[in-house]
């Protein structure tokens, strides 16, 4: 299991010189979020939908940052024992005020992968994701999280960590 | 699980414990074409029985069918592997093989009652390392612009159908339906092992990767299979 921190560009000011909308609590941004120069080129990765669909019955409420009724492509590079899964972006005041939504959002991947998994031999299946986490007014982490589907809760933990540390100024 | 679902259980179970004996290279090709016979009739029988549960909404057991109908695939696509070995056509051999291989994965997911295959799918990667060379496979990278659920025909992600899971004994597949080719790469796990680099240049002309022969030319116009 491999858990990388880095900064990540401001969301709500990218989103907005996008054209997009600014998400407020639970997202997924596209996988090119930070270099795209315009919102023609954003490109989700081929899981997102998946994603969403396992949100959307587990309850959970996404605030999309795709402007109303716009679809973004997605990018397909297809593996047996690999699920590469879009970039989960958090908001603070999500993370602060109700940080079990988080938790559950990552369960119910966590949940799906089980069974995703199952008929690949010698538990070899592995997930890869990135989370953004708002840590600050304008200060964004990026974990990039790759490993097994058990190690997502683990995952959560460090992310709630990261959400809920500001720091001084901010 | 009513009378007629648990007899059926035991014939299925009887007749690919039957098959099975037949699933190693010294056995004679014609038990293992009988067998891939044998196999084919019991699809007919196991789909019979699926569109019956189907249609009295009994969804687990429809996903069950789901289950036995991909296992028995998976013996029959390793049968016609061994078959394929003895008729000397090594990529249509393995061409089985790498279906065996996904049907066996995809009716662990299918129903718990596959659940045991597990083992099996380990066997099948065992025979691809003893019985074929390395090779290389392709990946496709693609832009999806549009791709839709094969349970209910909507926009993929508009409705509650996830890909992977089963839905009154069908799997969930996003079907894409229009995309841009973006890449293609080698790779060592791709999602489909059919896409492989079949041949390389050789002095003007092509060796074939995993029969070694020199291919005539007329056979010599691509070097990936699977695409």
């Amino acid at each position: 299991m491999d858990i990388q921190q880095e900064d990540f560009v401001d969301v709500a000011e990218k989103a907005l010189a996008l054209g997009c909308q600014v998400p407020t609590g639970l997202a997924l941004l596209p996988r090119n979020f930070e270099s795209a120069i315009s919102r023609e080129e954003l490109l989700h990765e081929s899981e997102a939908p998946t994603v969403r669909i396992l949100w959307r019955r587990a309850g959970l409420v996404e605030t999309p940052i795709e402007p109303e009724g716009e679809r973004f492509p997605q990018i397909s590079e297809e593996s047996f024992e690999e699920w590469v899964g879009p970039t989960i972006f958090v908001s603070g005041a999500l993370m602060s005020q109700n940080p079990a939504v988080f938790s559950l959002a990552l369960g119910v991947i966590a949940n799906y992968l089980t069974d995703w998994f199952k008929g690949i031999p010698m538990g070899r299946g592995e997930a890869r994701l990135d989370v953004v986490v708002e840590a600050g007014k304008t200060r964004y982490r990026r974990l990039h999280y790759e490993g097994p589907v058990e190690g997502l809760q683990e995952l959560a933990a460090i992310a709630r960590e990261v959400g809920s540390n500001e720091p001084e100024g901010d | 699980m009513n009378q007629r679902v648990t007899e059926f259980l035991d014939e299925f179970r009887n007749t690919v414990a039957e098959c099975r004996r037949f699933c190693y290279a010294a056995r004679a090709r014609e038990f293992q074409a009988e067998s891939i016979a044998t196999l084919e009739t019991l699809a007919l029988d196991i789909a019979d029985l699926k569109a019956e549960m189907v249609e009295l909404q009994d969804e687990d057991v429809a996903n069950c069918m789901l289950g036995l109908s991909l296992a028995a695939k998976a013996l029959s696509c390793e049968l016609r592997m061994w078959v394929a070995l003895k008729d000397d056509d090594a990529a249509l051999a393995w061409d089985f093989l790498a279906e065996a291989q996904s049907c066996a994965s995809n009716a662990i997911r299918a129903h718990r009652i596959s659940d045991h295959l597990g083992r099996y799918v380990e066997r099948l990667e065992v025979l691809e390392r003893l019985l074929f060379p390395p090779i290389s496979f392709t990946s496709l990278g693609m832009v999806i612009q549009e791709s839709h659920c094969s349970i209910c025909g909507a926009q993929y992600g508009d409705c509650d159908h996830v890909k992977g899971e089963v839905y009154m004994g069908e799997m969930c597949v996003q079907e894409i339906t229009r995309a841009d080719l973006a890449e293609i790469s080698i790779v060592q796990r791709p999602a489909n092992k059919r896409a492989r680099v079949t041949t390389i240049g050789e002095g003007g002309a092509q060796r074939d990767l995993l029969t070694w022969r020199l291919v005539p030319p007329s056979q010599n116009e691509g070097s990936t299979t699977g695409l």
